[in-house]
């Protein structure tokens, strides 16, 4: 099929970019924007890696054909820092060592920060539930689940 | 795994009419999108490749839930799983169905997959399908020449298979108001969080004075589609629900199974499983019918 002219938001920019029906949220997040913070892994919806927030709201880019979230705003890990300044999430995620291969990292903190957006005070089972559909095989979840705590707390405190 | 879908012609129609004019050009060539959850991953391993995709998401006003339980509820096309979780109605009233879409553990398949679509797919492990079913859920199917309501119950017919024709589509799930002193129960047995079911279980029991005045049991994964325990369902009614009737319903409703092996489980395992789960959700469900 002819490749037509999308209108995307991504990270508060905007990009006109010729696409296919066929090609998925992250082939073109990856392969035409260059952000390859978003990783892609299981491409079935199963793992969670390809996590970015539509609109606020965690959601699997490797099952989501671009085309449908043209003109929405779409934001990837790329857009989290401000400057050189991190993200509370991504601070704590450092501190508490929850990172070891850091292929799952971008989609745990966007779903975090989706979490942390709806309850700033979570509980540890609440964390735990809102980050079940994200997989991490290297380590555990504890110290992932420790950074999140500590980050609400943080941005809790005022840090944004 | 290779990254990339094959080609098809992509539609996304403003109206439900537009949908089943282009279905019905397509003549079982084309696939509905809602959520994509399960439609892009099947495309992606090949397993179907459409001639051409729908996209319902653009089309305004399938995305509601309306209604309680006094008047009765109804929810849209475009629904997703997460909305219906937290909806303050279907918690309050449709507590079951609620049960059901809390077990589903990843926030990212209920923030993008409908209640709608994952009735569609057809599958025996439906979390949704076992609720409606015990609520006596209908759907309002909509086609190029007509509309008509189907009861849960008469819409699976196999495996992956349902009575839509390839011109029609589901526009809304409608739920009757519960009946008073009643109770349900959803549970479920999985490898992990957020596989599909080896097994799962719904009731909802009426109850006064300790006798089951009614009660329907829903079982999935152990049948070609969800089925209901109808002979189970038969010696429980009018009967004290005390724990031996209770244990012998959730033996006939095992017999009434006819699973599979499969990576999951084997067949035998899930009737042992169907005994227990039946049993537990019984309990709770005629609890919840007392509270």
């Amino acid at each position: 099929m002819e490749k037509q002219i999308a209108k995307f938001i991504v990270n508060g920019r905007s990009y006109e970019i010729p696409i296919e029906p066929r090609m998925t949220l992250v082939e073109v997040l990856r392969d035409e924007l260059d952000l390859t913070g978003t990783k892609y892994s299981c491409g079935v919806g199963e793992c969670g890696s390809c996590t970015v927030l539509i609109d606020g709201k965690p959601t699997l880019s490797c099952c989501t054909l671009a085309i449908t979230s043209k003109e929405k705003s779409i934001l990837t890990i790329e857009g989290l820092a401000q400057g050189i300044t991190l993200h509370p999430i991504q601070q704590a995620f450092i501190d508490y060592g929850a990172i070891q291969c850091g292929f799952c990292t971008p989609g745990m903190i966007l779903t975090s920060k989706a979490l942390l957006d709806e309850n700033a005070n979570p509980t540890r089972e609440e964390v735990k539930e809102a980050l079940a559909g994200n997989l991490c095989r290297c380590t555990g979840y504890v110290k992932i689940v420790d950074a999140v705590l500590a980050a609400a707390e943080a941005m809790r405190k005022g840090g944004k | 795994m290779s990254r990339a879908l094959k080609s098809f012609e992509y539609f996304e129609p403003r109206t439900v009419e537009e949908v089943v004019r282009i279905l019905f050009m397509y003549w079982g060539e084309a696939k509905v999108l809602a959520g994509g959850v399960d439609l892009v991953p099947k495309m992606r391993k090949r397993q179907i490749q459409p001639k051409c995709l729908v996209s319902i998401q653009r089309i305004p006003g399938i995305d509601y839930i309306e209604g309680d339980g006094a008047k009765g509820l109804r929810i849209g096309a475009l629904t997703n799983l997460r909305s219906i979780e937290l909806s303050p109605a279907i918690q309050k009233d449709y507590e079951l169905l609620h049960e059901a879409i809390h077990q589903i553990a990843s926030i990212q398949v209920k923030n993008m997959g409908t209640a709608v679509g994952n009735l569609c797919v057809g599958t025996p492990a439906s979390d949704i399908a076992l609720p409606l079913l015990v609520l006596g859920a209908k759907l309002r199917i909509v086609g190029l020449t007509q509309e008509r309501n189907v009861p849960i119950e008469r819409f699976f017919i196999g495996v992956g298979q349902t009575v839509l024709q390839p011109s029609e589509i589901v526009t809304e799930v409608l739920l009757p108001s519960p009946p008073a002193a009643t109770g349900g129960a959803f549970s479920k047995l999985v490898r992990t969080a957020t596989d599909v079911a080896k097994v799962n279980v719904a009731v909802t029991v009426t109850v006064t004075d300790g006798i089951c005045q009614d009660v329907k049991i829903a079982l999935g994964s152990v049948a070609p589609t969800p089925i209901r325990a109808n002979k189970a369902e038969e010696a429980l009614k009018g009967k004290k629900l005390d724990q031996e009737t209770i244990a012998e319903a959730a033996e006939t409703a095992a017999e009434e199974t006819k699973p599979i092996d499969d990576i999951r489980s084997t067949a035998e395992y899930r009737k042992e499983v169907t005994k227990v789960l039946v049993r537990r959700a019984i309990e709770k469900a005629s609890k919840r019918a007392k509270a």
